[in-house]
């Protein structure tokens, strides 16, 4: 049976109940071709139920639930299978199986999560903001996985006078620090008014940019893998090339 | 606004300095801008594959030293700028606001004077401290032969501060930075060291460098040999208590009869690279890696080298080898290391299992059993024909390659 949810932890874990004991399960939140005669479930999340199962692998680990939050924040189309078979092995095994390196499940779920926190730390450095004519600080980003709400913390910790909106402008929405409180809203389209410096600080920066590299030893593929093609859209120092 | 002429010409004379790390520093935001993140942050790369991530800038390139391999020395034809405390404070702030930096890794040629150059440095972290209130990271360089009050007040403001050394032994410092010596750079570091050690057992409030010190030492302009060079890496980890120690391999950028010609190769600049993360997190000594007057083999790393000396002690069962064991294996570093010792706990690891969890096994599968199981090849020669093959690819003689040989065939010389 295929069970169809809407990719939230609430119908993942109400989904997780019901599919459980289907030993031919597969769960999925985005598209799927289905197979002529295939049996399909459309599981809408039930917050009672999904309180309990989430107590209940507390109880087996009480950090699983960090674990599933990364999972289903991934942009990688597998996720949904990844996060059922490793939420699976937890509880026919009854207790964390987080180190227990040598299984499939694990390994799927480690590599999943690393993904996610490693584009959580790229973010840190790559995330480029710019000044508005308020003084608020505006930075659009495109990131494969759901992470812009998770960039507050930082940025929140080193500019706490500096309110500021990161954009996630593939997923339509923001997260705001207004100075004080933080909040997650739907954002199609941003218009900035940007402050009448803007320009000169990014024309400086690239000239900076420009006379720190060193020409001779010019190493692009290395360049590229540890600053990939996908990011420059919003670095003032690559996107005109 | 600081003219973008100038910060052309002041980040070019910074950019040969190889350190770029800002890791090392907790220092919490005191309400202003910034704060330290200890493991580091990278916010771009250039097209020479390194990272950005401090503003990497001079003060002045103004020098009255003459060193012969600089490109700021004094009887060098360049163009001079110095900038004013406020227009890096200026540039500092408002690039950090754009997350495009971490912090500032400023520097200066020795402006008029030691102590005058010394004292604009502290001025200018001082204001950035003090009056623009800022927290995030700030790499200071020292300047040799300046007054010690002045480095001891710098180090109240700075995460990490460094002094190059630059050449390995005090002849060669002699030959080719006559204004230097061995002492005017050891001496801060010593004196820097033991303030440290005493500001953190009396707990006082405030900061003195807690990221500690690093040095730089340039390769390949002096004859020193890699075992040397990797002796005094080690003497500076254990004695200095240094956090860092970078390697620079010699690029041309002034031509000297004392200097040589050519680039040091990179290749070897790499190397001895490994073996520094060898002494730092391997628990390997200088001594089990090179002999004293010997170099790093270039077609080996030198953990590759060392196991193959080392024969006697391999093959290690994964299953059973303890960590400082488990981490001598070619091929396993400190993540497949940490990987094997979580795994293990659970099952017995065969060869597949380690392949699934992506420990490497091109090299590794030599050097080890898995569940009692050996995958790789017994015989020493052998072995490291497999390996040396690995890192470049073979080439075939061309008789007409170049025109050395192209006259040499038909006898015209």
């Amino acid at each position: 049976m295929i069970y169809f949810y809407d990719g939230s932890a609430d119908a993942f874990l109400t989904a997780f109940l019901l599919a459980y004991p289907d030993e031919d399960a597969t769960l999925t939140s985005g598209g799927k071709q289905l197979a002529i005669g295939q049996e399909t479930a459309f599981v809408r999340a039930d917050p009672a139920r999904a309180e309990a199962a989430r107590k209940r692998l507390e109880q087996l680990d009480k950090n699983c639930m960090h674990d599933l939050d990364m999972l289903l924040r991934s942009g990688d189309h597998t996720r949904d299978m990844v996060a059922f078979n490793y939420f699976k092995l937890i509880a026919t095994r009854g207790c964390p199986v987080r180190k227990m390196l040598a299984e499939d499940a694990v390994i799927a779920a480690e590599e999943c999560i690393r993904r996610v926190e490693f584009e959580i730390h790229r973010f840190h450095g790559f995330l480029r903001f710019m000044e508005s004519a308020s003084g608020a600080l505006y930075a659009p980003v495109s990131p494969d996985n759901d992470i812009c709400d998770l960039l507050v913390p930082h940025f929140r910790a080193r500019l706490p006078r500096f309110p500021f909106v990161i954009h996630d402008v593939r997923r339509k929405k923001a997260a705001v620090y207004d100075g004080e409180n933080v909040f997650l809203a739907p954002l199609e389209h941003a218009e900035v008014a940007l402050t009448a410096d803007e320009t000169a600080w990014q024309n400086l920066w690239k000239k900076y940019y420009k006379s720190v590299n060193i020409p001779s030893r010019e190493r692009l593929k290395q360049m590229r893998g540890y600053m990939p093609v996908r990011y420059w859209k919003f670095m003032p120092e690559k996107k005109d090339g | 606004m600081i003219s973008e002429e100038k910060l052309k010409i002041l980040t070019e004379s910074a950019k040969y300095d190889v350190s770029c790390s800002s890791s090392g520093s907790g220092r919490k935001n005191g309400g202003g801008m910034g704060n330290g993140y200890f493991s580091g942050c990278c916010h771009s790369f250039t097209p020479d594959g390194r990272c950005i991530s401090l503003l990497k800038i001079l003060l002045s390139n103004d020098c009255v030293f003459n060193c012969k391999y600089c490109m700021s020395r004094s009887d060098c034809d360049v163009p001079r700028a110095t900038a004013t405390p406020e227009e890096i404070c200026e540039l500092v702030v408002d690039f950090y606001k754009r997350n495009y930096i971490e912090g500032l890794f400023l520097s200066s040629a020795v402006h008029r004077s030691p102590d005058y150059a010394m004292e604009q440095l502290l001025l200018t972290v001082k204001k950035l401290r003090t009056e623009y209130g800022f927290y995030g990271y700030i790499h200071l360089k020292g300047i040799p032969h300046a007054d010690e009050r002045i480095v001891h007040e710098a180090a109240l403001y700075a995460d990490r501060m460094s002094y190059n050394i630059e050449l390995p032994t005090e002849k060669s410092l002699k030959l080719l930075a006559p204004q230097k010596s061995r002492e005017s750079v050891l001496l801060p570091m010593k004196q820097l060291q033991r303030e440290r050690d005493l500001f953190r057992a009396e707990k006082r409030k405030g900061r003195f460098l807690p990221a500690g010190q690093t040095t730089q030492l340039i390769v390949g302009a002096s004859p020193e040999r890699d075992g040397q060079i990797l002796r005094l890496a080690q003497g500076l980890y254990r004695g200095a208590g240094l956090k860092r120690v970078y390697f620079s391999s010699y690029v041309p950028v002034v031509h000297d009869a004392l200097l040589p010609d050519r680039p040091a190769g990179e290749l070897r600049e790499h190397r001895l690279y490994q073996a520094d993360w060898l002494l730092r997190f391997y628990g390997f000594s200088a001594e089990e890696i090179v002999e004293n007057d010997g170099d790093l083999p270039l077609d080996l790393d030198p953990k590759c080298a060392w196991a193959l000396r080392n024969m006697q002690f391999f093959p290690v069962e994964v299953n059973s080898a303890p960590a400082e064991t488990l981490l001598r294996v070619p091929g396993i570093g400190t993540r497949s290391a940490q990987k094997i010792l979580d795994a293990r706990k659970y099952t017995r690891l065969g060869f597949d299992a380690l392949k699934k969890m992506r420990v490497v096994l091109k090299r590794a599968r030599h050097f080890i059993t898995a569940n009692g199981k050996f995958y790789g090849s017994g015989d020493e020669t052998a072995v490291r024909g497999l390996l040396a093959a690995g890192e470049g690819q073979p080439v075939q003689l061309s008789l007409f390659e170049n025109e050395a040989a192209r006259s040499a065939l038909t006898g015209e010389l």
